[in-house]
């Protein structure tokens, strides 16, 4: 206790000190003129100071602020009747260390009722502006307290909460969702809420409180949602063109003072209008605060959400903010998505400017996306695979099980078989377009030399065949099928003898230099048996292949 | 230092054609793999074959479900 007593007493003594030594300087800076504008036409009272030093060598300084809550609602519960009045407690002279030599306050009012205010002298009331001043040569630290008590028209909506998530893609989106918290910041409601005094016309009684909400969002701003824990809320508008889109919302129900509400807006914006690549780095240029004209922020929290593989994230902001890191699991992610997190506590719309976050990316890693859904397609087609090689068989001596193996046998032998005939039919389509050949250029000894190897081929496969019948005719399951291969064989050789036939027919008839008609006339015969026999042939074939 | 814009490396405006594309190329690729699965005997299957048909079918069925979800808003 002693010790903290002594603390404070030197802490004074050093306060003291100082002031003592430094009033000779303040004293002599002369304020030469002061005029000071309030602008409480909205809930933010916005002061707007220009001081000017010295009459010669005049040095200006242009001083703004916005203040939030300055305006207190007087009375602080009204009825649903009752019109909306605040009070602004002030001070009609510059309170300030120096002397001022001329010094003027207005405060603009919106255009409504003015209930009071303090009548000091040169003061006056202009159409909704009231004006104290010029003062003259006052001291330093001279005050003159003032109220002015007078009607607002204005929203006070304040965001008690709103957290805006930007997620940027490097596929070609950045998606905003805010989620915000809103309350009436003004006089509370009293009584009860009566819907048909609401609604009646000509004469509304409600007008403390607000309906409408306007959100200007950057142009070309897509798929823009507006909802809330129980789902979509219809009552919105938007308008865009090239500069903006301007969305106008309508809450669920009309806001008196005191009461709540809560809603979602989302939207999604353009890739190229706000990501950036200089000196190597990627930054990201987006506004900070919320894009609704008028709202009191009390906590915003904005988290910009990175894509993965982001490193050397760093923020610039044009004012002080809290930052913080997250990681944030989405879609597609293997170890998630880093998350800069910044906070700031009474947030008004003049903070609404752009912020950069900084950070290093390569494309490469967007690859690692589809990678994972290739991977994943690729496991379903190996289990595929597993599954009709696997052998899930619990008995493998029992009947139905060696019955099956020697099905698969039979197949086995049965595709062979067709491959084998599918091969000869090519062959004999070899022929027949020899055949062609000759009858267009006249040349023999290409032909002849076409069927003896023609006729090479069809001897090798026919004893290729051989065995694969023997093996079918061994199944007892084929029992069936067996019959039908060997006709199927048997035809083919028939077809084979024909067209040899017939090949040598109408080469003979060329070497003899007998006109066209006589040699169709010798194998016209022998044309219809080949058509006949070839039909035979591709029906079996076909059969075959339905097994 | 000039700052230049950096956009997608595909077209935004080309994800619906491009994942239409590849999809129906993966699904064809994926029902020649289901033939060859269904009508080869177990002798004849070659391993090669059905390998290869799998892999080109997930490559083509992976870049297209990406490109799908991407044009129906998921920006994944």
């Amino acid at each position: 206790m002693k010790k903290n007593s002594s603390v404070v007493v030197d802490l004074l003594l050093l306060l003291l000190a100082i002031t003592v030594l430094t009033t000779p300087a303040f004293s002599d800076l002369v304020l030469s003129k002061v005029e000071r504008r309030i602008d409480v036409t909205s809930q933010i009272a916005r002061v707007t100071k220009t001081l000017k030093r010295g009459k010669r060598k005049a040095k200006r300084f242009l001083v703004v602020a916005a203040f939030t809550n300055v305006l207190q609602p007087f009375p602080e519960k009204i009825t649903q009747r009752d019109i909306h009045l605040v009070m602004l407690q002030e001070s009609a002279q510059y309170l300030s260390p120096y002397v001022v030599e001329s010094q003027s306050l207005s405060i603009k009012l919106p255009n409504a009722r003015i209930e009071s205010y303090t009548k000091l002298e040169n003061s006056k009331v202009q159409g909704s502006e009231i004006k104290y001043g010029p003062y003259k040569n006052l001291a330093q630290y001279s005050y003159a307290p003032i109220v002015v008590h007078f009607e607002s028209k204005a929203a006070f909506a304040v965001a008690e909460r709103l957290v805006r998530e930007i997620e940027v893609s490097h596929w070609g989106n950045v998606q905003v969702t805010e989620h915000y918290n809103l309350v009436h910041r003004g006089a509370q409601l009293k009584g009860e809420f009566s819907r048909l005094e609401y609604q009646d016309r000509p004469n509304p009684q409600g007008v403390s409180a607000f309906r409408h909400l306007l959100a200007r969002l950057p142009p070309r701003a897509h798929s823009i949602y507006y909802r809330d824990d129980i789902g979509n809320i219809s009552t919105s508008q938007m308008q865009s063109d090239s500069k903006k889109t301007e969305l106008l919302i309508e809450p669920r129900f009309p806001l008196f003072g005191g009461w709540k509400t809560f809603f979602t807006i989302g939207y999604g914006l353009p890739l190229s209008d706000f990501l950036f690549a200089s000196e190597g780095k990627r930054f990201l240029d987006i506004s900070f605060g919320s894009p609704m004209i008028d709202l009191v922020t009390e906590k915003l929290i904005v988290q910009v959400v990175l894509p993965e593989g982001s490193k050397d994230i760093s923020v610039t902001t044009p004012f002080a903010v809290k930052q913080s890191h997250e990681i944030k699991y989405s879609h597609l992610d293997i170890a998630g998505r880093p998350v800069v997190v910044l906070e700031k506590n009474n947030v008004v719309p003049d903070h609404n400017q752009k912020i950069q976050v900084y950070y290093k990316f390569s494309n490469i890693n967007l690859l690692s996306e589809p990678l994972m859904l290739i991977t994943g397609f690729f496991v379903l087609f190996i289990t595929c695979i597993i599954y009709t090689r696997a052998d899930f068989s619990i008995s493998k001596s029992s009947a139905a099980y060696l019955a099956k193996l020697q099905w698969d046998e039979v197949l086995a032998t049965l595709q062979e078989v067709q491959n084998i005939i599918q091969k000869c039919l090519a062959a004999h389509d070899k022929l027949e377009a020899s055949l062609r050949d000759l009858s267009r250029t006249g040349d023999i000894q290409t032909c002849k030399a076409t069927r003896k190897s023609t006729d090479s081929l069809l001897k090798d496969l026919s004893k290729e065949l051989r065995p694969l019948l023997a093996a079918l005719q061994s199944f007892p399951s084929a029992s069936q099928i067996s019959p039908k291969v060997e006709e199927l064989v048997a035809k083919e050789k028939e077809l084979q003898e024909k067209l040899m036939a017939r090949h040598t027919t109408v080469v003979e008839g060329y070497e003899k230099k007998s006109s066209g008609r006589d040699i169709e006339n010798r194998i016209a015969s022998q044309q219809q048996k080949i058509i006949a026999l070839r039909q035979e042939v591709d029906d079996l074939l076909e059969f075959i292949d339905e097994i | 230092m000039a700052a230049t814009p950096i956009a997608s490396p595909i077209a935004v405006a080309m994800y619906p054609t491009l994942s239409g594309i590849t999809l129906a190329i993966g699904l064809i690729v994926t029902a020649f793999f289901f033939i060859y699965e269904a009508t080869s005997s177990r002798k004849n299957r070659s391993l090669g074959m059905e390998l290869s048909t799998a892999a080109a079918a997930s490559l083509f069925l992976g870049f297209g479900s990406l490109f799908l979800l991407l044009a129906s808003g998921v920006y994944v």
